[in-house]
């Protein structure tokens, strides 16, 4: 019996218990670690650690308090490299939630060349990967990471394919997992059918809920990021909504949504409010009552600036973004994004730089300004239409409505590698510096909806003297990223 | 200086290795289409391989490569050398993008690639203008010596 099957039928329906049991035991024979997971085991383990060792016990914490915590990227190619740095980020850094991101071989399944990338580390003394390979090590090694630290442990796995990794991820002790079916196989495959994504993901749904069951409330996680490119928050709001139901189908009850900053603090503060909003009208009207979905708010996804200067600007506007919007936690960057993997010194550096700027927001919010309302009422008529159309396409199945609104372009993403998304949605910069749609491809919007989303990029066309066409959607990926000296000059000086 | 027929022009575009940053690629691809030239466009996670099939099967006169994920010096090793094997002796090659691990001298990365046989190198962030102008000038450098 083939359970993996790209031709079962997908739906959002909860995996059986004696399907799912054959399916653990199928995936855990594919590496020899696999044999080393040991389900009960797991689960005193995980009921043993202090409850602020729990990232769902500290999430649902922070948010009836209000707070904001931080939590880092990072992984490294050995455990003592990872050890090294995940204590960095702990203790210097001050992670609140501290990550634990996977190589590239790994997230591929490749781990034959996660085992020769771990002796070329060895050798030179050095990472020669890009993240850590948990596969390789195994629960048991894993484990001494959770052990090394007094927060709660995350992993941070871009992949279509999760299956072992977070069999091993649960099992060393991480109590949270970020990933997710229609968001990581739209933003990281070319290939790979969104069905089949989604079904590895239901399977890393149901092993949450397992644990959920034996009394281990995990914290489950969706990379509202997508494709990291301006993803206008009613297409992020609308994948996390659309992944929240398939996660709650498999039983998950902890499941955290993200967004990306589109680095205007009224249209970022008005996503993650709507974000958690209209997550819980969905689920209520699924009929899942008790789903807890915090909202977690991403530092600035694009092309970042090679200046220092400019960057450290983006990192502490970042914690600001978050703190005034309401997230229960905020994803850090650092000032070396625009070269590749942080070290250690800088990526803590990045942490505290954000915990400052959001110490000195905690106590502001936006809620009564009329622009933000305007802007909250604006996003719900944009995205509930885009939720409405995808789970009418599917007859009520979120699973079935992701996979035909993509395949129809009725839900699209910008810049998808993906050949099964439509990607001829195209997001500008409008002359306010919201995030706007150009062209919506084949998604609809209401007429008055698009109406405004034209007007305010004809606004910026007209206001910079350039043409109204796809080259404001092509400056708008570079903009960021650009020079000072380009961005805002001396508006005065000599020619 | 268009002494060159852009329509009569094929060239394959594409993100090489395991790579899916598609971005930039697209962007180029797009405006490569918009200055008239023929654009095959292979997209994210492409092999070297498959390049030079789409290049052949399309008879194209030049391959674009970006990468960006710093693993492309492994993916070009012997990107010239398929090639040749293959019958395309005098397609001209680019490859673009942030092509290695970490800051590095661009002079000396440029270098590395010319090295390995690509007809020019560029940056991470380079415009398409630029690109195209390189295009024009070296096609019209080929018309002349026949």
């Amino acid at each position: 019996m083939n359970l993996n099957s790209d031709d079962t039928p997908i739906s959002a329906a909860a995996i059986p218990a004696d399907d799912f049991a054959l399916m653990r035991t199928e995936n855990l024979a594919r590496w020899p670690t696999g044999a080393d997971v040991d389900l009960d085991e797991a689960v005193e383990f995980h009921k043993s650690l202090p409850q602020e060792k729990q990232l769902g016990w500290v999430m649902r914490r922070a948010a009836e308090e209000g707070r904001c915590l931080t939590q880092p990227r990072g992984g490294f190619g050995t455990l003592e490299l990872q050890l090294e740095l995940m204590r960095a980020l702990d203790q210097d850094g001050m992670a609140d939630i501290v990550p634990t991101t996977t190589d590239s071989y790994t997230r591929n399944e490749q781990w034959e060349q996660a085992a020769t990338g771990i002796e070329e580390s060895k050798r030179q003394g050095r990472s020669m990967l890009n993240g850590f390979p948990m596969v390789n090590y195994g629960p048991k090694e894993a484990r001494k990471l959770i052990e090394a630290i007094n927060k709660p442990a995350i992993v941070l796995s871009g992949t279509a394919m999760p299956r072992l990794t977070c069999e091993v991820g649960f099992a060393a002790g991480f109590s949270g997992y970020l990933g997710s079916g229609i968001a990581y196989t739209t933003s990281y495959t070319k290939d790979t059918s969104i069905a089949e994504g989604i079904r590895n993901y239901q399977y890393l749904d149901r092993l949450a809920a397992l644990y959920q069951e034996k009394g281990v409330e995990l914290h489950r996680r969706q990379p509202g990021f997508l494709t990291g490119t301006n993803v206008p928050p009613c297409i992020a709001i609308a994948v996390g909504v659309l992944d929240a139901l398939l996660a709650a189908g498999q039983g998950v009850k902890n499941y955290g949504l993200e967004l990306a900053q589109t680095l205007h603090l009224i249209q970022d503060a008005a996503a993650i409010k709507v974000c958690g909003e209209l997550a819980q009208e969905y689920l209520l009207a699924a009929g899942f009552e008790d789903m807890f979905t915090p909202v977690t708010s991403l530092h600035w996804m694009g092309a970042w600036p090679q200046d220092d200067a400019q960057s450290a600007a983006l990192v502490s506007y970042g914690g600001t973004l978050a703190a005034v919007g309401g997230a229960v936690s905020v994803t850090t960057k650092s000032t070396h994004e625009a070269y590749g993997i942080p070290t250690p010194a800088a990526n803590a550096e990045g942490l505290r730089t954000t915990r400052m700027a959001v110490y000195l927001a905690r106590h502001i919010r936006l809620d009564d300004l009329p622009e933000f309302k305007a802007e909250v009422d604006l996003l719900r008529r944009e995205t509930r239409p885009i939720i409405d159309k995808a789970l009418e396409m599917g007859d009520g199945d979120a699973a079935l409505g992701a996979v035909r609104a993509l395949e129809a372009g009725a839900l699209d993403i910008p810049w998808s590698p993906s050949r099964f998304v439509k990607s001829r949605v195209m997001p500008a910069r409008d002359a306010d510096g919201y995030l706007r749609i150009y062209d919506p491809g084949d998604m609809v919007f209401a007429s008055d909806v698009a109406e405004i989303h034209t007007e305010r990029l004809k606004k910026r066309a007209e206001v910079e003297g350039v043409a109204f066409d796809r080259n404001l959607a092509v400056k708008s990926v570079y903009e960021i990223s650009e020079p000072l000296d380009k961005l805002l000059p001396f508006p005065w000086a000599a020619e | 200086m268009s002494s060159i027929n852009r329509e009569s022009i094929t060239l394959v575009t594409g993100v090489i290795g395991a790579d899916t940053h598609i971005v930039g690629n697209r962007i180029l691809s797009m405006g490569l289409e918009e200055a008239g030239f023929k654009v095959v466009t292979l997209g994210a996670l492409t092999p070297a391989a498959e390049f030079v099939k789409a290049a052949i099967e399309t008879a194209a006169d030049g391959i674009m490569v970006s990468s960006l994920y710093g693993q492309g010096e492994l993916d070009c090793r012997g990107f010239r050398d398929l090639c040749i094997e293959a019958g395309l002796d005098g397609i001209l090659l680019y490859i673009g993008g942030s092509l290695v691990v970490g800051k590095q001298e661009w002079s000396e990365v440029e270098g590395r690639f010319l090295g390995m046989g690509f007809d020019r190198a560029f940056a991470n962030a380079t415009r398409v203008e630029d690109v195209v102008e390189a295009l024009d000038k070296d096609f019209a450098a080929r018309k002349k010596s026949g």
